[in-house]
């Protein structure tokens, strides 16, 4: 039994000799690589960068807001001096039913894209290595496995745009398409005792149909799937509170996928949460 | 430059509500009576440990999450704690991965509990909404519930965490045995989720 847990801790180093030559790692129930989106990189742009989980069929692993159970991955970047990494930009998370707990996540292939920030100073005709330690939680519907691993990349410095990575162009395609878009709508979230009522309005509202919806933070709306309606031009949600929501944030980052395309189609809404009504107000004190 | 938002409260009125499948226990609410029982066969109710402060710890050997805190001694030495001091420590396995041979396994990590209780058809679990391994809930000598959530501060399976993190059960029971007030009541439960 134990002898499942072996690798756990496992440390991989794969140093590729050129951006597009970059390698899996194979990890417990998956692999990763760290791919850049260009083989080349320009002094002052900003450059994609993605590390890339191909789970084992039945395994996920987990977006930002985990869900009722689970970690999000993790990235912690090695520079060079004046590289600056950004926050994973996270494609929209698929929800996973797991009998009354549900947690959002990856399976399949993912790519967690990453812009770097190359200086104005990099120079021309030298190459850069990149290095990132990734931490993550790889679970089946059984089972769960702390995984961890060392991946590094060197990239050449050049003038000009640099040629797509052909091996990786696919999958930052696909990242791209699943990354929520900012939405136009405008609208609100209004907290009761134990529920949110959520309403959008605008133009092109998504169909409401194959409709889910995640808040990036945690322990603010339950992780059950929120009942969605529409009507007069208007997205309604209602989802029950979270037991956990401790300080009530001012707002909520909603991500909104049609779930009924592959891969899903996602918007970014940011809609104040409350006014707390004054009735509920010792409540939320007490906590 | 913003506009307003249209809101249309009143819709909400119209709306049936989707209650999710776990029930929910709060906080400073009285703990919901149940009876289980042991690996060794005895029938246990949270009824009889009136009086007494318990602690329920959801638990699946097998988890990593588990592991890390009992491999490190971290539950093991709060149990030893706990229940020096009279505390009640209930471990409870919910659902289809709960066996008599997780007890086995419990003891053989270190596990100190007063009893490993068997929950095979998740009721228990549901009734207090408990998502996780390790999954927490501490209620008071009256039955209020007085805590619920992660074991610790820090989600993480990293073994190295645990001296940055707070320990919520010692904070919890000292607060308790003193007559204080319980400073944090909640926590983001973290772990491995109840195979229900």
């Amino acid at each position: 039994m134990s002898s499942r847990f072996h690798s756990v801790g496992l440390l991989l180093v794969t140093l590729a000799t050129n951006a597009e030559a970059a390698s899996w790692a194979n990890v417990p129930h998956g692999r990763v690589e760290l791919v850049a989106e260009r083989t080349t990189f320009a002094p002052g742009v900003r450059a994609w960068v993605g590390v890339e989980i191909a789970h084992d069929s039945g395994w996920h692993t987990y977006w930002i807001n985990p869900g009722d159970s689970g970690l999000p991955t993790k990235l912690e970047w090695k520079l060079p001096q004046d590289f600056h990494a950004g926050e994973i930009a996270w494609p929209v998370p698929k929800r996973f039913d797991l009998g009354g707990l549900y947690n959002f996540g990856y399976d399949g292939n993912v790519l967690l894209p990453v812009a770097i920030d190359v200086p104005s100073s990099a120079r021309a005709g030298s190459a850069i290595a990149i290095a990132v330690s990734a931490k993550w939680l790889i679970c089946s519907h059984e089972i769960c496995l702390p995984g961890k691993t060392s991946l590094a990349l060197k990239v050449p410095i050049a003038n000009g745009e640099g040629a797509a990575n052909a091996t990786a162009a696919p999958m930052f395609a696909k990242a791209r398409a699943m990354l929520p878009t900012i939405a136009p709508w405008h609208g609100a979230a209004k907290l009761s005792a134990d529920r949110v009522h959520i309403e959008l309005s605008g133009k092109d509202l998504p169909n409401t149909a194959k409709l889910d919806i995640f808040s990036t933070a945690p322990n603010v709306i339950d992780n059950s799937p929120p009942k969605i309606s529409s009507a007069n031009n208007r997205i309604i949600a209602e989802v029950a509170k979270s037991e956990y929501l401790q300080s009530v944030p001012s707002k909520l980052t909603l991500i909104l996928s049609e779930t009924a395309r592959e891969p899903p189609i996602a918007w970014k809404v940011e809609v104040p949460l409350g006014p707390v009504l004054k009735t509920e107000a010792g409540f939320f004190l007490n906590r | 430059m913003q506009r307003r938002p249209v809101l249309i409260l009143g819709a909400a009125a119209a709306l049936a509500f989707a209650l999710p499948i776990l029930a929910k226990v709060v906080v400073d609410q009285p703990a919901p009576d149940f009876t289980l029982t042991d690996s060794a066969g005895k029938s246990h109710s949270l009824a009889e440990f009136k009086g007494k402060t318990v602690v329920l710890e959801w638990n699946n050997p097998e988890c990593p999450f588990v592991m890390k805190h009992y491999e490190s001694g971290n539950i093991p030495h709060q149990q030893a704690d706990a229940t020096a001091k009279g505390v009640v420590w209930l471990t409870i396995g919910s659902g289809r991965t709960a066996t008599a041979d997780n007890a086995k396994q419990n003891k053989a990590q270190g596990g100190k509990g007063t009893a490993y209780l068997l929950d095979k058809d998740g009721a228990v679990g549901k009734l207090y909404g408990a998502r996780t391994t390790p999954h927490i809930f501490v209620i008071d000598s009256q039955g209020m519930l007085r805590y619920m959530g992660g074991i610790d501060s820090i989600p993480s399976a990293d073994r190295s965490d645990l001296k940055k993190a707070t320990q919520f059960v010692p904070q919890t029971l000292a607060a308790l045995a003193s007559g204080g007030a319980v400073n944090v009541k909640s926590s983001q439960p973290y772990g491995c989720s109840v195979k229900y």
